[in-house]
């Protein structure tokens, strides 16, 4: 009876687990460096929103969400600038624009500009704001929207277009 | 599996479903009830009134708390609570509650309420004829009947009656969309009151296409009421503008040419002094110029562009104070370790100024700084998680 208890427990923990999957993590100020070292070598690109501030963002993200359907091989990173308190938000938004699966991060630090700072010190916290990083990480920032022709070019250009 | 163990091992299934989906569920609920719970709302509203007492607006637990000090912030009065039913009350970064003394001792505070819907609120007003014992019970100023985007407000008074409430409106913006068109940025709509809030005339707009995600920032001139916003010139050049709600006169005053898409949220501050010169804070990253910048405008003339402030400290979200001829500047810094308030003070009218002095720090989250002046004494009001609200005088003689 318990040994099918636990079984059951299991069963239903492993069937709740997608309801978590895309949760974003707490980005710190060394989330950077580790994000950088998981796409070592290989060109990516970082995202920085807000659930809650940025009307322009929502704009973004749909046109990232619809290059994302058909480029399986989007090298995406979100960030958001809001705090942990919003994940369910972010998810809400997120998931019906197809970016629910995207490695999704979010502010995670009283001071937000410890963060900035980490990210890029002549960051004021406008949003949206993207940085393209080659296969060596040097970047190119994009202040503002992202159009999707610049987007494209740059996804041609590091042989990531379908 | 005789039918009781099957009802147990229903029950753990379901028990250990719930278990397992309660955290996502509950911020979910959490989010469709009040979007905005989780937010901080560290930034405070404050005020001198004309016999020198410190007022505060703060908010705490989706209540706008009211209280008042004798001793120039030392010590502060019980809070009261402004309205008996709880609402989400905007009282972060560049939103923050309005408050506002006159001379007969009525005290009125304005703010903006976020709505579930995202983007959505109202701009609320509510005041005390018994200096600040009770309140009214709030209204809501804007006066379209929609659920639609109206915030940041501003509040200022002349003293003797009249009093303007201007806030960033978008109801141009959804009307358009509506018919299926396009309208770039939000519009800038007020009220006005003739007899210290007790009735308020109807909305009226000031102008449309501005950047939908800063501060508006209002004075009250011998000419009237005037008002300072980030406006958009162009397709995307937020630059700001000035204007006299009673004229509708409105004319640019930046000219910094930021080109972007995208929301600042980072406004600019403005107050007049007594000869009537007009003194401005903004912040801005265009071609011309990038930074934090101060400068004034008297007799039709005005100053070059005096920078503030360490910009690789991020030196951001300056306010400013003026009475008499005393000019008071405050802005917040990040030195890599803590929050840093600096401000500098004009005794000339912003023809000269002291050093910028350091009047505090925080190691953790804070408000933005607010500069307050009778023309005699400056204060600083600053609020942070660890250390609360402190009120800081400049004082140019004290060692730094």
């Amino acid at each position: 009876m318990i040994r099918r208890l636990l079984l059951a427990m299991l069963a239903a923990l492993v069937l709740a687990a997608p309801a978590a999957a895309g949760a974003p993590a707490a980005f710190t100020t060394d989330s950077l460096a580790k994000i950088k070292a998981r796409y070592a070598g290989r060109p990516f690109i970082l995202n920085l929103w807000s659930v809650n501030e940025c009307s322009y963002c929502i704009a973004e993200l749909t046109l990232l969400g619809k290059l994302a359907k058909t480029q399986k091989r989007l090298p995406l990173v979100l960030v958001a600038t809001d705090t942990p308190d919003y994940a369910a938000a972010m998810q809400k938004t997120l998931g019906p624009l197809g970016l629910g699966g995207v490695d999704s991060w979010v502010f995670d630090d009283p001071i937000p500009e410890r963060l900035r700072h980490a990210i890029d010190p002549s960051w004021y916290g406008e949003l949206p704001r993207t940085y393209l990083y080659d296969a060596q990480h040097q970047r190119e920032t994009v202040v503002g929207v992202l159009s999707e022709q610049r987007l494209r070019a740059w996804l041609k250009k590091h042989k990531l277009a379908n | 599996m005789d039918g009781c163990r099957m009802g147990q091992l229903t029950f753990a299934l379901l028990l250990a479903a719930t278990l397992a989906y309660r955290p996502v569920a509950a911020m979910e609920h959490r989010h469709d009830a009040k979007p905005q719970a989780a937010k901080p709302t560290l930034a405070v509203g404050a005020t001198l009134d004309s016999s020198g007492r410190v007022w505060l607006a703060r908010v705490e637990n989706q209540q706008l708390w009211v209280s008042r000090s004798d001793d120039g912030g030392q010590r502060f009065s019980r809070p009261v609570a402004v309205s008996s039913a709880p609402e989400e009350i905007a009282a972060n970064a560049e939103n923050r509650p309005k408050i506002a003394v006159a001379q007969d001792g009525t005290v009125l505070l304005s703010w903006s309420q976020s709505l579930p819907k995202r983007f959505t609120g109202n701009v609320r007003f509510a005041r005390s004829t018994d200096g600040g014992r009770s309140f009214s019970a709030p209204i809501t100023l804007n006066d379209d009947g929609r659920i639609g985007s109206h915030s940041f407000d501003s509040l200022a008074i002349d003293g003797a009656g009249r009093v303007a409430v201007l806030w960033l409106d978008g109801r141009d913006r959804d009307a358009a969309r509506e018919k299926g068109g396009a309208f770039a940025g939000s519009s800038v709509y007020f009220a006005q009151s003739a007899d210290n809030g007790a009735h308020f005339s109807a909305n009226r707009r000031l102008t449309e296409h501005t950047c939908e995600c800063c501060r508006t920032a209002l004075t009250w001139t011998a000419e009237g009421p005037v008002a300072l916003w980030r406006n958009l010139y162009g397709s995307n050049t937020r630059d700001f503008a000035l204007a006299n709600l009673d004229s509708g006169k409105q004319r640019r005053v930046t000219d910094d040419e930021w080109r972007i898409d995208a929301c600042p949220h980072h406004g600019g501050g403005l107050a007049v002094d007594a000869r009537g010169a007009l003194h401005l804070v903004w912040f801005t990253q265009g071609k011309t110029r990038q930074g934090l910048f101060y400068k004034r405008i008297a007799d039709g003339r005005e100053s070059a562009p005096m920078a503030l402030g360490n910009p690789a400290a991020q030196a951001g979200h300056a306010a400013v104070a003026a009475a008499g001829s005393t000019v008071l500047l405050t802005w917040r810094e990040f030195d890599g370790r803590a929050y840093v308030v600096q401000a500098m003070r004009s005794t000339d009218g912003g023809a000269s100024w002291s050093a910028p002095r350091r009047l505090a720090e925080s190691a953790g989250a804070a408000d933005y700084p607010l500069p307050l002046t009778d023309g005699a004494r400056a204060l600083v009001v600053w609020n942070s998680a660890s250390e609360g609200v402190r009120v800081l005088p400049f004082e140019p003689g004290s060692p730094q």
